[in-house]
């Protein structure tokens, strides 16, 4: 007994030597590259190792985004696997550590695209990224007060995209397929997410033009097919036959919504929908949905690495360039009956070859922030 | 002796009159939400969730827990619209094998889930758990995260056709609910599921080979969640990489709710259909009477700890764990 005990702390000791001395080793591998990186900041990086920090494979959107970085690595004449995947899985501290893993391998001579994830993490994967003296571009999620001015060149761009508008438009187009009047209700994306806030608001402004449309209801479905689904049929038994039009925050709720009404044999109800996912489109095209909004996953998530890219082997300087490019909109494209064959043709049939150099064409404007 | 057999009636019948309460409170707050119509719609929801809950009352019944059931539903409603696909895409025509290779997929998978968990003696908390990431990985692999779609009219009738009001699906879970209860009181199996959770040293004592009896119960259980699978691919026609989500939630919930109790042995199918009819009733009602939807989740949480209290004998447990 006194022999395993003897063992046990033993063993215990050397495992916490080891970790301090391999805590140390790692902090010294990250701060390196910092120390030579600040020098080699100024002067632009040649062949930097490409990588996308994002979510999660599951969804079609974060796949779109993924193969845009690909067609762009393949752009340089790179086979696709020169696009390394640094998938979070929903985790803020795994991201930030994936990226710093990242920066540590390659010495700092990174070109990298990045959703933080959540809107904090943003300023520490930045930070960590100009001390490598590595470039960065990134998407969806950081906090108002984070400039990409702010940081010389390293922080090359931030791109977001702003669903307010487009939200509204497909309102309008329901509210008038509607005739102008009768009851609508909203199915929305998880309740604290800024994409479902952002949608209610566009039909709460369309609302403010037709009188006679009554906003009967507006609940979370949790961007779900399944919850969707089980909503709208408690609201067919709340409001019956008041509801004359459905607002939904993506494309997946009125998968749902669509099959709820088919199980009560409703086939005519007005639809709007969001995220021109294929099977929406499809959808458009055989009229169950009035409208999608696209929001060009593909061309975002090429585009972000190419920023990064070209700013780190000194193609341009970012500090050179004027704040509507360092902040800007992504392209939102609105799909309805009349436009989605061609629309299907040019991006969903066959990817359009992008000019990864153009980094701006499609953007959207500067992004404006609420006071 | 008649107090304490008046008690036990009384536990026994609680969960129903919890759902009859249920009922007549929705109905008193608007009473649109008693009709035909809005029972059907809570059937239709109601229905992949019983099926996951009958499967894992068995397993709940042992003394176990399976936490497979989302990666199982995802892995098998994805394996079941590609191999429909591949058979011609009609009920119809060569689709229906489809369905019997689903069940025997979701067999294969609750098998695997009891082997590990009685072979490596790993619980059956992890070990299931693992096994569901597993299927959620493996349906991702699958899809790539795309969404296949299932929208033949023959095999879309489940949804569509309608019997007294009610979609066929609707009556494919009673009938696989009749095969459940038949398992559990008129075979040895469903008694075996019954000794072990009474009490695994006495019934492996007198002989029973317990991890016999536990391994089938996980294969079994694998079967049941195989025709939620399909019933969701039915009820919402397509199949993608997260179609079991939010199961492990809903089929627990209702199991405990209906009067399973946790520490095995009490409880049954009868159980598992009446909990999974009052988190539904709960789910719709609260819409139904216009409950703003910051409060729904937690009046839920609120309901089912009542429910629990209500409808579970915890005077003969010694400790709760």
């Amino acid at each position: 007994m006194s022999t395993f005990i003897k063992d046990f702390i033993e063993r215990e000791t050397v495992s916490r030597r080891n970790f301090l001395l391999a805590t140390a080793a790692g902090l010294g591998a990250v701060a390196a590259p910092g120390l030579l990186g600040r020098g080699a900041a100024h002067a632009a990086l040649t062949d930097p190792a490409i990588a996308w920090s994002y979510r999660d494979r599951a969804s079609a959107y974060w796949n779109s985004v993924i193969a845009g970085g690909e067609a762009f690595v393949e752009s340089l004449g790179k086979p696709k696997s020169a696009l390394v995947s640094l998938i979070n899985e929903g985790s803020t501290e795994k991201s930030l550590a994936d990226i710093k893993a990242f920066l540590a391998k390659n010495n700092g001579n990174c070109a990298i695209a990045c959703d933080a994830n959540d809107s904090p993490n943003a300023r520490p994967v930045v930070e960590a990224v100009q001390a490598a003296g590595a470039y960065i571009s990134t998407i969806w999620n950081k906090t108002d007060d984070l400039h990409p001015w702010d940081f010389g060149d390293n922080y090359v761009s931030h791109m977001t995209w702003s669903d307010e508008q487009p939200a509204e438009q497909t309102a309008r187009i329901l509210f008038e397929a509607m005739g102008g009047e009768g009851g609508v209700v909203h199915l929305g994306g998880i309740a604290a997410n800024n994409p479902a806030v952002e949608r209610l608001n566009g039909l709460k402004n369309a609302l403010k033009d037709f009188p006679n449309i009554e906003l009967l209801d507006a609940q979370p479905a949790d961007w779900d097919t399944q919850k969707g689904a089980a909503l709208m049929a408690s609201f067919l038994t709340r409001y019956g036959d008041k509801i004359k039009g459905v607002h939904c925050a993506n494309d997946n709720i009125a998968y749902g919504v669509i099959e709820a009404l088919r199980a009560e044999g409703i086939e005519d109800m007005p639809i709007v929908a969001y995220d021109g996912n294929p099977e929406a489109v499809q959808m458009v095209m055989d009229g169950q949905l009035l409208a999608t909004v696209f929001t060009n996953p593909h061309w975002g998530g090429g585009i972000s690495a190419a920023l990064a890219y070209h700013a780190a082997i000194g193609s341009f300087k970012p500090s050179e360039e004027p704040k509507e490019h360092r902040e800007f909109y992504g392209p939102s494209i609105l799909v309805t009956a009349k436009d989605a064959a061609e629309f299907k043709a040019k991006y969903l049939d066959s990817v359009p070859v992008y000019d990864w150099k153009d980094f701006w064409g499609p953007s959207n404007g500067q992004i404006q922030y609420k006071a | 002796m008649t107090r304490r057999l008046s008690r036990e009636t009384l536990i026994k019948w609680a969960p129903l009159l919890v759902l009859l309460a249920l009922v007549i409170f929705f109905t008193a707050l608007n009473p649109t939400f008693f009709s035909l119509r809005n029972f059907a719609r809570i059937a239709i929801a109601s229905a992949p969730a019983l099926m996951v809950a009958v499967g894992v009352t068995f397993i709940i019944v042992m003394g176990s827990i399976d936490l497979s059931m989302e990666g199982t539903i995802s892995l098998t409603a994805v394996a079941f619209a590609f191999i429909f696909a591949q058979f011609g895409g009609s009920l119809g025509g060569m689709g229906w094998i489809a369905i019997p290779l689903v069940l025997v997929l979701g067999g294969a998978i609750g098998l695997l889930n009891g082997i590990v968990h009685v072979k490596l003696r790993i619980p059956s908390f992890m070990a299931s758990l693992a096994m569901g990431f597993v299927g959620t990985g493996a349906a991702i692999l699958l899809t790539g995260g795309d969404i296949v779609k299932v929208s033949d009219a023959a095999f879309r009738g489940l949804l569509t056709v309608r019997w007294l009001g009610f979609p066929l699906m609707v009556y494919i879970a009673a009938f696989f609910l009749f095969v459940a209860w038949f398992i559990q009181t008129h075979t040895t199996l469903g008694r075996n599921f019954y000794a072990v959770g009474g009490g695994e040293d006495l019934a492996h004592a007198s002989g029973l080979n317990v991890t016999r009896v536990r391994v089938t119960g996980f294969a079994l259980a694998g079967v049941f969640y195989a025709i939620a699978a399909i019933l969701v691919v039915a009820r919402i026609g397509q199949a993608e990489s997260v179609t079991g989500s939010n199961f492990m939630f809903v089929s627990i919930t209702s199991v405990v709710v209906g009067g399973v109790a946790l520490w095995g042995g009490i409880g049954g199918v009868w159980n598992a259909l009446v909990g999974v009819l009052i988190v539904g009733v709960i789910d719709n009602g609260m819409v139904v009477i216009g409950l703003p939807d910051f409060v729904q989740d937690g009046v839920l949480g609120l309901l089912v700890i009542v429910a629990v209290v209500l409808s579970t004998d915890r005077k003969m447990v010694s400790f709760v764990k």
